[in-house]
Parts: structure tokens; sequence; C-alpha cells
């Protein structure tokens, strides 16, 4: 019993790096960082640390129409790198049991009651309803089938039939690319499940955050080699949201990490910009999620 | 019947409407009285006098360029388009009725766009289904909660209506994001003032000039900062743009900036204006570009028109803005379906002027109700664009496909019942009778505030436009508006506020915050205005000399020379008859535009820049201007006879311009860009032409024994082209000497076409340019001109002018024309450099955007 609750509660260190090198001088640049881990029910996060190289003229911070912190600064002095660090320490607990909520189409036909659930029920940039996707899900979704059950087997199947493959796609890749190609990364997938879940009626969403990676046994954990996550969410009535990790096949644990979510990667880019100047520039990202010692109660 | 006046009788002819409600006459037949001043008025004009005030106000219109809505460059368009001479008259009581619904509109559309940006109550409360908002591609999430800290979110409106078959006024659209058509409302009152002064003065009407004064103030009171001048600028989307004549138009009344995004920054949260002085703060942006285009790091990140950081300025109290971006999701057909709800719930109180029944039919009430009256409603489609249907106006075929894709998805459509519209008067030929049509008027509200800058209300414009059309057609489509006269009670002051109307409240504001951009244009104004006429100078002289030579005789070689200086292909030597056809093919392809330097592609580079700053100009310049890109307008169509005939024009017209600016415009930076981008590509062209005439030509020619002077030819010309003909022949007859053609052209400093007297005013108008620091260096301009300059004054005349003589003595000339030219080209891209710092068009970090 002690064991068991010993795994249940995790402490990390996460540090989300982003570095920008440009082959011209950049004069001005405006961003947007949405980098800090939200607090939940069972997601304890302590002051994220923001620091920005050059120094910001300006930083803003406000919480956008989901909820979500972010960041607004301006770099005002001329510059050719950019690096933006976010780092902060956190606890996550287990997430809570979803109750029973019987067959798909109920809960189809009360989430569509809720004005809060709507922009997540209809179409969004990345992510429009469609009949390929309605028909893909729908093997999973078959009449009368308990809700939980079938979003399980859609979110197995998505991880089972699907490469992972980061040459394959880009941002502006189309689901039904992905769906067609059965090939993608985390956010293609995290779509895909979206997609199937709006083109059945129901309520969706896109998470964005980081998962712990765990080294294979025996071998040290590489420092800086995580990446950005990002799973999807599906809406049960009177109860929140749950959710799917179609990339691994799973239902986020403790070790799933959300900064934020919307209805898709559009509304939760980690870190976006616009500059003048600069000319092509090189990208560097260091994610690093580390587990710490959990501090004995 | 006894208030038909036997004068107005003429006028009704055999007027006749077919329409339920006439704002003429009444279903009996009989005028409404309101109009009759206004035709007694009209009738003590005879005919003649009549047509001639209607040229008058076409004249007006046309020479200011008003172009609303239509492209400037089809004259043909321009021509079919006129103001009624009749305008539509509104009386006390009606505008009493009309003003009250105005207003409460106003009311309930702030209040709502308070609510959607904020709690959503009315989301909540199931008053407005939540697709309204989810599915309305104008509502940005980025804006939620941007509004309602201070006063109104919402401070310009502008609303279409129209009347339907029994005469209730009802609304057909409405305008937040670019509410437009008041400079256009204004600029017709003035014009029908000024045709018509006596039935204008005499009319008891309500004035326009103290809504638009009003407005300035309540523009100022949205400034984050309690300034008495607060700076404010009209953010458009350029001169490309259809309403461009309007917004410049405007900004020039209300003595705003006229800006582009690409003037605009945002440091340190606020918004700055990059002028030749450097950074200027702005405090309040009239926008006048779409939502979605203006902030490209939170909206759409495409945009090159908007300003990356102009939400977190907004956020960040930085600056204020009307209207705001996300005002958007109100002018949605979906809301306007719901606006008698929504308007009992937020305000209290029915809503007085509805528009025509609606129905969203997302809703299973909405789309039973469009079923089952399928035919003869009209469907609107709720995505961008608001495509709009009407089955009956549809195939068979296209019907039936609507009525499938509106079952499939019927979510995406706002069915409405087709407004049978009123018909008002229009006169549509002077000296005819009136006619009946329909027709849509625009009426303008705005937010007040008082002398504290506290929120005060909001008040309509007592007039506005209506035009032409079916009920909602859009006015850029009309052929024909109409100023629109709200009868007062009493008599109104007119004198003071017309004349004030005419005239910007402060005189001048062209200093060292002039726009780089508007810097740049006006430069490229004065190279290409320059460029044009020194072409037209030399094509002029081509064809004079094409017509003069005999077909049979042989070729005279200037002709050669002018054309390698216009660029063209020179001629076969023989046959003669076919060299002819040959030159005569070559010059007319300077006037079409498929020629690179043609005259027409040289006028739209000189319109495009004249456009671009268009509120620098004064009002004759700008007259003068639209008569020159009406005259190239035609260009394409000549032959060569009508084409030395346009081309005398474009060197007329063009030196009117120029001589307009020099007269009207303040002698400050604006002016001197212009002046100085004129004398660098009227000196360019100078040693370009004594390049070819002392240099290339004598060289080209056949070394005849006893002849020379090949070039000699060339020399008339190019004291013709230099328009120095008259003075050279002054002072040395009509001997031709070298010596005495150098000078004149050169070294003579008094002489406006010599190289030394443009020198001398590039560098006395370079010294006056406003530099980024207090240093004790010269700027690389005025280094450049003392080198060029130096090379003029330090040339030996004498001996240059042998080598016209000496074939092999042209080089030390050629090395002087060299050393004289090569800085002029450094020249203009030094001043580019240091004064018009090209704003980089912003780029996203990272691609944002969605597939």
């Amino acid at each position: 019993m002690s064991l068991e609750r010993e795994t249940d509660f995790m402490r990390y260190r996460v540090s989300h790096s982003t570095r920008y090198d440009y082959a011209a001088p950049v004069s001005l640049c405006h961003n947007e960082a949405r980098l800090t881990p939200r607090r939940l029910t069972w997601q304890l996060p302590e002051p994220t640390r923001l620091t920005v190289t050059p120094v910001p003229a300006v930083l803003q911070t406000r919480r956008d129409v989901f909820g979500n912190e972010v960041n607004y600064f301006s770099v005002q002095e001329i510059h050719q790198s950019l690096k933006v660090t976010a780092e902060t320490c956190l606890s996550t607990g287990p997430r809570p049991q979803p109750p029973a909520v019987g067959a798909w189409e109920a809960v189809r036909a009360t989430s569509r009651e809720r004005v809060a659930c709507r922009p997540y029920q209809l179409d969004s940039p990345f992510v429009a309803r469609h009949a390929a996707l309605r028909d893909f899900a729908a093997i999973s979704f078959t009449p009368g089938r308990p809700l939980l059950e079938a979003a399980a087997e859609l979110n197995q199947r998505i991880f089972e039939g699907f490469l992972y493959d980061p040459g394959y796609t880009t941002l502006a890749t189309p689901v039904l690319d992905v769906l067609e190609a059965r090939r993608g990364v985390c956010q293609d997938f995290a779509h895909l499940m979206v997609g199937c879940l709006r083109s059945l009626g129901l309520a969706a969403r896109y998470v964005s955050g980081y998962l712990e990676t765990r080294p294979p046994p025996g071998q040290p954990r590489l420092v800086g080699a995580d990446a950005s996550h990002a799973w999807s969410a599906l809406y049960l009535p009177s109860w929140g949201w749950l959710e799917f990790d179609p990339t691994n096949g799973t239902l986020p644990g403790e070790r799933h990490l959300i900064t934020g979510w919307g209805r898709d990667y559009g509304d939760v880019p980690p870190l976006k910009g616009v500059m003048s100047g600069g000319g092509s520039h090189a990208l560097e990202v260091a994610v690093d999620v580390e587990p710490l010692a959990v501090d004995p109660a | 019947m006894a208030e038909i006046d036997t004068l107005t009788r003429p006028w009704l002819g055999d007027y006749e409407t077919e329409s339920g409600f006439d704002l003429l006459v009444t279903s009996r037949g009989s005028l409404r009285r309101r109009w009759q001043p206004l035709l007694t008025a009209l009738e003590r004009l005879d005919p003649d006098t009549l047509a001639q005030r209607v040229e008058e106000i076409q004249r007006l219109l046309h020479e200011n360029g008003v172009t609303y809505g239509r492209s400037a460059d089809d004259p043909e368009s321009l021509r079919q388009w006129r103001l009624d001479p009749l305008p539509l008259v509104i009386t006390p009581t009606e505008w009493q009725g009309l003003e009250g619904a105005l207003l409460q509109r106003m009311r309930l559309l702030d209040a709502l766009l308070a609510d959607i940006y904020g709690p959503r109550r009315m989301l909540e409360e199931g008053v407005l289904p939540a697709d309204a908002l989810f599915a309305n591609p104008g509502f940005l999430l980025a804006c939620d909660r941007l509004y309602g800290k201070r006063g109104p979110a919402l401070s310009l409106l502008a609303v279409d209506l129209s009347r339907d078959s029994e005469g209730r006024w009802c609304v057909l659209a409405d305008h937040l994001q670019t509410p437009t058509g008041m400079g256009f409302a204004l600029e017709n009152r003035i014009a029908m003032a000024r045709a018509f002064p006596g039935v204008y003065r005499n009319a008891p009407l309500r004035r326009l000039a103290g809504f638009l004064e009003r407005q300035h103030h309540a523009l100022g009171a949205l400034s984050p900062l309690t300034l008495d001048q607060p700076r404010i600028a009209l953010l458009a989307p350029g001169s490309a743009h259809a309403s461009h004549f309007e917004h410049a138009y405007l900004a020039n009344y209300l003595n705003l900036a006229l800006v582009e995004g690409s003037d605009l920054v945002v440091r340190d949260a606020r918004v700055w204006m990059r002028t030749l002085g450097g950074l200027e703060p702005v405090d309040v942006l009239l926008k006048q570009i779409g939502d979605a285009w203006s902030d490209p790091l939170e909206l759409e990140a495409d945009s090159l028109i908007g300003v990356p950081g102009l939400l977190a300025a907004i956020r960040g109290g930085g600056v204020g803005v009307a209207n705001p971006p996300g005002v958007g999701v109100l002018e949605n057909p979906l809301i306007a379906a719901y606006l008698p709800r929504l308007c009992e719930r937020l305000l209290g109180e029915p809503l007085a002027m509805a528009g025509p029944e609606s129905h969203w039919c997302g809703e299973t009430a909405g789309l039973a109700w469009a079923l089952a009256d399928f035919e003869r409603l009209r469907f609107q489609r709720v995505d961008a664009g608001h495509a709009i249907s009407e089955p009956k106006t549809l195939s068979p075929a296209a019907r039936a496909a609507l009525r499938e894709a509106l079952v499939a998805n019927p979510e995406h459509y706002v069915a409405s019942r087709p407004l049978e519209g009123a018909t008002a008067p229009f006169m549509t030929h002077v000296g005819g009778s009136l006619t009946p049509a329909t027709f849509n008027l625009r009426c303008f509200v705005q937010a007040r505030y008082d002398d504290h800058r506290h929120p005060a209300g909001f008040e309509a414009m007592p007039g506005g436009v209506a035009w032409q059309g079916l009920p909602g057609a859009e006015m850029a489509t009309s052929q024909c508006v109409k100023d629109v006269w709200v009868s007062a009670t009493s008599p109104q002051p007119h004198v003071s506020r017309l004349r004030r109307a005419s005239q910007p409240f402060v005189v001048t504001r062209d200093g060292a915050d002039l726009p780089s951009r508007v810097a740049e244009s006006l430069f490229w104004l004065g190279r290409y205005g320059e460029r044009l006429d020194g072409h037209a100078r030399l094509l002029r002289e081509a064809i004079y000399r094409l017509m003069e030579q005999d077909q049979e005789s042989l070729a005279d070689p200037a002709l050669d020379d002018l054309l390698r200086l216009l660029g063209l292909e020179r001629g076969l030597v023989d046959p003669v008859q076919s060299r002819f056809q040959h030159d005569r093919e070559q010059l007319l392809s300077l006037f079409k535009e498929s020629h690179p330097e043609a005259l027409p592609n040289l006028l739209a580079r000189l319109v495009a820049n004249g456009r671009a700053v268009r509120d620098h100009l004064g009002d004759d310049a700008w007259r003068v201007f639209n008569q020159l890109h009406q005259e190239g307008v035609r260009l394409p169509q000549a032959g060569i006879h009508e084409g030395r005939r346009a081309v005398e024009a474009l060197i007329t017209q063009s030196a009117a311009f120029f001589g307009f600016c020099n007269e009207t415009m303040p002698h400050h930076y604006g002016w001197r860009f212009l002046d100085i981008g004129r004398f660098i590509e009227r000196a360019m062209l100078t040693l370009r032409l004594l390049r070819v005439a002392l240099i290339e030509a004598p060289q080209a020619a056949p070394e005849a024994d006893g002849a020379p002077l090949a070039g000699d030819g060339l020399w008339e010309v190019v004291l013709a082209t230099t328009d120095n003909a008259s003075a050279y022949r002054r002072r040395y007859r009509s001997e031709l000497y070298p010596a005495a053609i150098l000078d004149l052209l050169l070294f003579d400093e008094g002489n406006p076409r010599s190289i030394g007297y443009m020198f001398k005013r590039l560098e006395r108008q370079i010294a006056h340019l406003p530099q980024p620091q207090d240093t004790p260096y010269r700027s690389d301009e005025a280094r450049l001109l003392i080198r060029a300059r130096a090379a003029l004054h330090l040339a030996d005349l004498d001996a240059l002018a042998e080598s016209a003589l000496l074939p092999q003595a042209r080089q030390a000339l050629s090395i002087l024309l060299d050393a004289l030219a090569e800085p002029l080209a450094a020249l203009s891209q030094a001043i580019e450099h240091s004064h018009f710092s090209h704003a980089e068009a912003p780029r996203q970090l990272i691609p944002m955007q969605a597939p």
C-alpha cells in the first residue's frame, strides 16, 4: 500500500528552453509564451521562472479565454539570438477516476447543452469535422457502446495503427493527410483524436504539456532530450474532461504535465512571435522533465 | 391636392410608383409636403442652369477624385456614377423616430459586445445560441475581456437602412470594423452646397460639421493619457484600397495622421509612428482595417497591414482604438436574427427598428420556418463572406442544391424575408421628370464625451448617404447616390460651419512628424513625375521628327538617337518606307502598357505614389493630378497624332501639378522630399541626354570627312527637350557653339535646366532635412553632393568644348559626365537609407498557419 502511494505522487522540475539564432539582426520582436503549467486539483505548480535573453522591455501576464497563462513580451534591443527559458517545479498526483457515463450517443446529446463546451464541438482552424474522421471513429463507436470503452479503443487504435514519424508531417499537415498516411507526431495524433470525437458530435480539446520519459533500464537519463507533448481530452457531462494520449495509447497520469489546452494547437503554442528583420533562423529547443525526490509528507 | 404647387407639377410628370410606399407621393398620388420647398427652389432654376449645376457637381466630385468603392482607373465606372441633385429629405418628426432607433441600436450593440467578450450571460441564459458566437468567424478569442474598462466599447457605427412597403424603416446591415461613408456624406454635402448655393442656404437643414467636430473630440477621449492634444491616427489599409479616397478625406478633415500598418510600431506597449524625426507616440487609432488583420501576433498571422503587438498595447492601456478589434462579431447575420430578444433582455425595452424577419436555421424552429417558405426567402451564410442566395432568382437545379445544402447543414444559414423596398424619387436625367426607385440609406452613430472626457451617450449624424438600388445592394455598386437632408424646424447657422467644413481645423502638421512612408512616396512622386516629363518631352521631339521627315527622304539621324534615349530599338536603314513604319510603331509602343518604360506605366507609378500622399497635397494640385491621371487612362488608344497631343497635355499637366505643389504645399520636409526626387531624376535624365548627344551619337555616326558634327541634329533635340531652345537662341542666335551649350546645360546655375542649378538646389534642400543626431560630420547625402559639385566646378569648360569637335578628346567629357552621374545614384540610395528606414515586413517566429 505505501509503495503504491509513492508512485502516485510525483515531483518534477520542468525546464523548456528555446533558442533562435538569426542570420540578420532583429530590431524588435513581439512574443507570446504559454509555458506555465496550469494549477489543477492534481497538479500543483510552484511559480514559473521565465528567463528571456535579451531582457524584454515589456512583460505582461494574462489569462487567455481558455484560462491558460500567457506571457507577452517584447524585445526591443537589436539582437541576433533570442533565448526563452521557462523553469517550473511542480507536483502531480493521480487524476480523478471518471464515472461510468453510459452509451456514447446519450453523452453526445447532453454535451451539446453546455455553452462552454460548444467551441470544442465545432470546427477550429487546425481541426475540422469530416466524414472520413467520423467513419474512422465509427469502428470503435458502435451503436450503444459505452463512451469510455469506445474512446479508449479509438485511442488504442491510433497508437497501434499509426507510425510515429517526426519527418513526415509539419504544422501545416491537415488531419486528413495524417489519417491517410497513418503517420505523424503527437500533435497530429492529438488533432486526429480530437477531430474523430468532434466528427461524432462530442466535445474534445487539445492538451499541451510534457511527458516524463524514462530511460531504458540501466541507462542514465539524458538531460534535455525530452520534448513538449500533446494529447487530447473528451468532455464528460457533469464530470469534466477525460484525457487520452493516442501517441502512447494511454490514459494520461501523473507523468503527463499540463501547460494549457484549447481547441487545437493554434490556441496553445508554447511560443509564438512576430519579428522585424532576422532573415532566416535556426531553432534549438531543449526540454527537460526531471523527476525530483518527493518531500516526505 | 392643395399642397401641390403649380411650380412643382412638371417634376411629377408621369411619376408612378408600384411600390407600396413612396417617399415623394402618398398612395393617393399627392405630393408629400416636405419636398415642396426643395422642388420649388429647383424649379426656379431654368433647365439650362440646372443642367449646368448638375454638371458642376459631377465635375467637383470627379476632380476631387471621389471614388468611393470603385476603381479610379476605370473611367467608364466613374462616368456612370453620379450624385443626384435631389437629396433625400427627412422631416424633423421622422428624424426624431429614426434617431431614437439608431441610438438604441448603438446602446444595444455596445451592451452586447461587452457581454460577448465578457461574462457571456446571453449565452448562459439562452438568449443567444452558443453557435452565434462560436461558429461566428467575427468572434475573436484573442479579444476576450478586451472591452468594458472605461466608457463604451463602441465608438462608431454605420447602419444601412431602407424602408419597407409600408414605410417602416428597416435595418439591413451594421458596419463596425470599418465604418466608412462619413467622408463621402460630407463630400456630397459640400458639392451640393457649392452647386446649389441658393437652395442649400435657404433650406432649414441640419448641418454635418458639428458631428465630425465632436468625432474628433470623442476620438481624443479614448486616449489612455489625459492630453490636451492627443495624437490620433487613422489606420488605413493603403492607397490601393477602394475606400482610400474617403480615408484620406476624413484624415484631412479631422486632422488625423493617415497611416498604414507599416508606419506603426508597438514598443513599450504603446503605439508609435515612424516619422522622419524618429518615433512619435500615437494615443488613439481610428481603425479602418478589418479586425482579423489588425495584429499578426494574436490574430491573422500573415497580415501585412496590421500592427504586431496591437492587442497587447490595447490591453496594457497604451492606446485607444475606435472601434477595437473584435466588433466584427456583431456584423454577422446570425446576431441580427436575435437582436429583438437581446434588446428586451439587455436594455429592457423593445427593439425600435428591426431588420426584415430572420431566423437562424441552426434552430429547429428556424429551419422549419425557412423550409416552409423556402421559395420566397433569402439565405445568407454565417461564415466569412456572408454570401447571399435567393431561391427565386436561382435555376431549378441550383434551387434544389441550395435546399439540400440547407437541410444538410442548417446551422450555416440565416433565412430572412426579402424586403419589399419603398421607393424614393430620383432625377435620372436633367430636365426630365422624377422617377421612383428603391434606395438604401447609410446613417452614422458615434459615442459622445463631455468636456471632461466622460462618456455622454451617443449621437446620430443628422444626414448620411443614400443610394439607388435594391434594399441591401452595396453602395459601391450603385449608379446614383444622394445627399441626405434632415430638415430642421428652425433655420440653421450655415456660413461658418461650411467654411470650416472645407478646411482642416489646424492648418499644418507637416514637420518632422511626417511618416517616413509619406516622405518616401513624395520622393518617388517627384522622381516619377520628372521621369514622365522627361520621357514625354523626348517622345514629343521624336514624334515631331518622325512627322516632319519626308517618307521618301533619308532618315533623320537624330531620330535614331531619340529612339535610343527612349529605350527603343533603332530602325533599319532600308527601305525608307518600312523604316518609317518601324519607327512609328516603336514610338507608339510607348503609349501601350506592354513596354516597361511606357508612359502608362510611369503614370501608374506616379499615381500610386500620389494617392498614397493624397492628404498631403493641396486641393488644386490634387485636381490637376486627377486630370493627369485621366489623361493617362486614354493613352493606350492614342494614334500618332493624338499621341502628340496627349504628350503635350502630359507635359503641361505635370508642370501644373508640380507648380501647384510648389505654391501650395508648406515648404517643410514633405515638399523637400518631393523636390529632391524631382531634381535627382531631372539631373540623371539631363546627364544621360548629354552623354548620348556628346559622346555616343558622334561615336556611332560615320566619321565622314568634313562632317565632324555628327551629333548636330541632336544638339537641337537637347535644347528642345530641356526646353532651352529659346534661351539659347536669345543668347547665341542659331549658331551652334558647343562651349555655349555646355555652359548653358552644365554650368549656368541660373538656368533651372542646368546641372549646376540642380546640384545647388539639391544641396540646399538636403541641408534642411532632419538629421538623426547632432553630429559634427556631414551626412552621406551632403558629402555626395559636395563631390558632384566639386567635379563640376573643377571642370575646364574650354577644354571640354573642344572635345565635341575632336573625337579623340571626348574622353575628358565622358569622365566628367561619369563623375557627375555616379554620386546621383548614390545620393538616391543614401536618402532612402537615412530617411525612409524601411520597415521590414514583420515575420512569424514559427509559421502558425493552419492547414
